[in-house]
């Protein structure tokens, strides 16, 4: 299996990783790059957290510099003025940072794009202006001098080689955590909120909580960084946490790829290491440092790293083409492979079909309008227990928007919703997947930066429990539910021949591979109902028919299902009711036969014949 | 007072002049483009060359040196931002980062590291207004900015050229069929930024230093006032600008100047928070 490759491969790098860290001083004992070595390697720690932040979770800082001389400054005021031990001011440093972030990521995370950019720029600009101001506590622009070094007991941190080995071994860490937190159920959420807030949202993933949290433990990694840069250097000064210096952090994440933490290695030792190196053009330095820097940006900006492996990745898969040029050509019809639907929900658990008196969805008196238009007007209808119940209508008709409300995407101005036994008017998307509501969407919503497997594996998001912490540390429990998870994931592909396609990346499906993932994505937590946003536009007739007896199929494993489509052959075929919208207002209900003869349905669809 | 809220409205035109520079850009490709920065160093640093390097008169030198940053921002596109592989968003600001690197030390080595002065348009005695105590450089700052903002108002919405440059800032592929060369546009658009950046550059210069980096910091608080005012909305820029410079100055006044630019940052975040789209922005609701 490929997961399991990909394992022992980052097992090899690890290895070799932690093979270069022991031999670069015994090879390379010169002090001044050993000194280079030690910076790289505090770099290193700052922007592995920051790599968790730009290239997984997609949310852009310019202020983590501030993050790093906050580490610094608390360790080096601590401990000087206030005799704090090191190690406790370096906790301190920690938890102080950890509390800053928090107070500052709540409402910024809030915020997009540019306005997210200024916002972190501006944070790190007070910090900065503060302790240049603020010169009783911190020296001032002439810096803070006499820091103590760290030590165990009567044995100190001493000299560059120990300290080489003490931040090259917070640095492996820091790596080892990261990619801990990458390969899990929480650094897939990260990864889908990336990709579509909204979609990750619909299968469970609490955005904010999880934008924040990768904010502060990337805030984590830079104060760690802070502190140990502080004990090394003995005197810190503003300047090394200015504004300049968060870019150039970023830079690193860049310039190395964002999304890959060994790109990470690369991009700091490279920029860390080129002022070094371009020391003898003295002068024109900036010069070549920005011109290398923009050519990268220009010709490679997935970066060197990923764009490396991108084409090494390409040669094998050519060469493996080649050999299997023969194979046939994808089955659209699905595989036949029984799945037992089961866990989450109770009630749902392979129960033939039957109509139960209670509904499994209640909508009633539902008002929603956008500006001063209205898009729904008091609609009431249910969706019986286990059927395929149909919403139609003419474009405009208001049924993505009923499709919006019932997902606690929009709130409604009035009116409720049931949900089983609960009232769900306003709830939040992910509290209704972790309930047992799914959805797909009209325009597909795949997470493009993952693999198709992934992307169904996040759709198990709700109703599993793997956090931060314990995928970080790999805490008792992780493996099993890791495992449910893509053990689920995988029968989720057969059943929608999706399987040999497992590891491509999802943006490379067609789009009819595309929809079905979705679907597979939706069904995947055994949800008690699923909204299906018009499964079948744009796929042609073929590839619609597989549709339908899937939608059949989970019928007949007790999925309820709301159908959004305009193909009325297929909502003809496969629903038990259908409820047809008009303007907003519910016009009809009843069978597929009652409405097909219905008056006002009629007319609004063909224009009336009087 | 009277005094903190002109010496406010003066650096405010200067933030709001180049804040309309990173509006043009980011209505023209969505970036924000961080040489916005740099064009205004040179600005001044042109007008220092052309003004007392080489003798020009004062009008024509200030309307040479306004060209070539214009010219200068044009090459900026046509090398940097139309070659780049990627048109994700992120990359394309990082190589305005990077270009600005580039251009901030080709500028050390070419004007030095050393500060510099330009003199003031006119007279340097204060006349005395409303009790407050106002340079004429000031009033040259207030009424050139004033003539900037209507030119650019007629530009946009009388010219042909002007008139292309909206319709691809709101839909350049529509644009694009109907005939307008969309690259032409993004070209003019960093050239028309540029300009802003210079005018910015050179009135202000003056009344405080020339240095390489001079632009770098008028330049964030420029790209404060744009966000302040709801990034990519020019009326909004000028808002912004204006309201971020008085701010700052009765800020700096009553509190310490020490902490002037915390305060100017410290009201943009918490605007921010309170609506994260500006002064003028419009919320934007994601279509599912």
């Amino acid at each position: 299996m490929a997961g399991r490759f990909a394992r022992s491969n980052t097992m090899l790098g690890l290895a070799a990783l932690a093979a270069a860290i022991v031999l670069f001083p015994i090879l390379i004992p010169n002090p001044y790059y050993l000194n280079v070595a030690n910076i790289i390697g505090l770099n290193t720690i700052i922007v592995v957290g920051l790599n968790l932040l730009i290239g997984f979770a997609g949310q852009i800082s310019l202020g983590h510099a501030a993050f790093y001389g906050l580490g610094a400054y608390f360790s080096g005021i601590l401990t000087v003025t206030y005799q704090v031990s090191p190690w406790l001011a370096m906790a301190i440093a920690v938890a102080v940072t950890a509390a800053v972030a928090l107070l500052i990521g709540i409402p910024t995370l809030k915020l997009h794009g540019h306005y997210l950019v200024m916002a972190t720029l501006g944070f790190n600009l007070i910090v900065n202006i503060v302790i240049v101001q603020w010169d009783q506590l911190t020296g001032g622009p002439s810096g803070f001098p006499g820091i103590p070094s760290l030590s165990v007991g009567q044995w100190a941190f001493d000299s560059d080689m120990k300290m080489y080995f003490l931040i090259w071994s917070v640095a492996f860490i820091a790596i080892l955590v990261a990619l801990n937190l990458v390969a899990s159920r929480a650094g897939r959420g990260l990864r889908a909120l990336h990709g579509s807030e909204v979609a990750a949202a619909c299968l469970g993933v609490r955005i904010k909580s999880y934008k924040v949290k990768v904010f502060i433990l990337s805030a984590v990694y830079a104060s760690l960084a802070g502190s140990l840069h502080a004990h090394y250097l003995g005197f810190i000064s503003p300047k090394t946490f200015d504004v300049f210096f968060s870019i150039e952090l970023v830079t690193m994440v860049i310039v190395g790829g964002m999304g890959s933490i060994w790109g990470v290695l690369f991009g700091t030792s490279f920029l860390t290491s080129l002022p070094n190196v371009l020391h003898f053009f003295d002068e024109y330095k900036d010069i070549f440092y920005g011109l290398i820097f923009v050519l990268i940006l220009i010709f490679l900006p997935e970066g060197v790293v990923v764009a490396l492996r991108n084409k090494v990745l390409a040669k094998r898969e050519s060469r493996q083409r080649r050999g299997s040029e023969a194979e046939a050509e994808e089955a659209v019809q699905p595989a036949v492979a029984a799945i037992e639907p089961s866990h989450g929900s109770g009630d749902i658990g392979g129960r033939t079909r039957r109509l139960a008196a209670e509904p499994i969805l209640g909508i009633r008196d539902l008002h929603m309008s956008f500006g001063g238009l209205t898009a729904l007007a008091k609609v009431s209808f249910e969706v019986p227990t286990g059927s395929v119940t149909a919403l139609i209508g003419p474009n405009g008709a208001g049924k993505t928007t009923m499709i919006n409300l019932i997902s606690g995407i929009y709130r409604p101005y009035g009116g409720t919703i049931r949900f089983r036994q609960n009232q769900i008017t306003g709830l939040r998307p992910y509290r209704l997947a972790e309930m047992g509501l799914t959805r797909t969407f009209q325009n597909v919503q795949i997470f493009d930066n993952m693999t198709v497997l992934e992307n169904v594996m996040v759709g198990m998001h709700a109703g599993t429990h793997n956090e931060f912490f314990r995928s970080m540390f790999r805490l008792p429990g992780f493996k099993k539910e890791e495992d449910l998870i893509e053990q689920k994931a995988w029968e989720m592909l057969t059943f929608f021949s999706l399987e040999d396609k497992a590891h491509a990346p999802a943006a490379s499906l067609s789009f009819g591979q595309q929809k079905r993932l979705e679907m597979a994505r939706a069904l995947v937590p055994s949800p008690s109902i699923v909204l299906l946003d018009e499964p079948v536009a744009g796929l042609n007739m073929t590839e619609s028919l597989a549709i339908a007896s899937l939608i059949d199929r989970m019928r007949s494993q007790g999925v309820s299902v709301l159908l959004v489509e305009h193909d009325m052959n297929l909502v003809m075929g496969v629903s038990d009711r259908v409820v047809v919208l008009n303007y907003g207002r519910k016009i009809a209900e009843g069978t597929p036969q009652e409405v097909q003869e219905d008056k006002q349905v009629q007319s609004a669809y063909l224009g009336s014949v009087a | 007072m009277a005094q903190f809220i002109v010496s406010g409205l003066t650096t405010g035109s200067i933030y709001a002049l180049i804040a309309l520079g990173f509006c043009i850009i980011h209505n023209a490709t969505g970036i924000v483009n961080f040489t916005q920065v740099d064009f205004v160093s040179l600005g001044g640093l042109m007008m220092y060359t052309f003004l007392l390097g080489m003798g020009l008169p004062l009008v024509l030198a200030f309307a040479v040196a306004v060209l070539v940053v214009a010219g200068v921002g044009a090459l900026v596109e046509r090398f940097a931002i139309r070659p780049a592989k990627s048109r994700a968003v992120i990359i394309l600001i990082f190589i305005t980062i990077g270009v600005s690197i580039l251009m901030r030390g080709t500028f050390k080595i070419l004007w030095g590291k050393n500060q510099m002065a330009l003199p003031h348009f006119s007279s340097e005695s204060p006349l005395i207004i409303f009790r407050a105590a106002v340079l004429p450089q000031s009033l040259w700052i207030l009424s050139i900015t004033l003539i900037v903002v209507i030119l650019l108002h007629l530009f946009f919405t009388r010219t042909r050229v002007g008139k292309a440059m909206r319709a691809t800032s709101f839909n350049s592929r529509a644009a694009a069929l109907m005939g307008v060369n969309v690259n032409r546009m993004i070209q003019f658009s960093f050239a028309l930024s540029g300009a802003l950046g210079a005018v910015a550059g050179i009135i202000i210069v003056p009344i405080t230093t020339l240095s390489y980096d001079i632009g770098v910091m008028l330049g964030l608080k420029g790209f404060a006032a744009a966000v302040l005012g709801g990034y990519g909305n020019s009326v909004g820029a000028v808002i912004g600008g204006l309201t971020l410079g008085v701010l700052e100055s009765l800020g700096a006044g009553m509190i310490s100047s020490a902490y002037k630019d915390v305060i100017a940052f410290t009201i943009l975040v918490a605007v921010l928070f309170v609506k994260p789209s500006g002064i003028l922005g419009y919320g934007e609701k994601e279509r599912v």
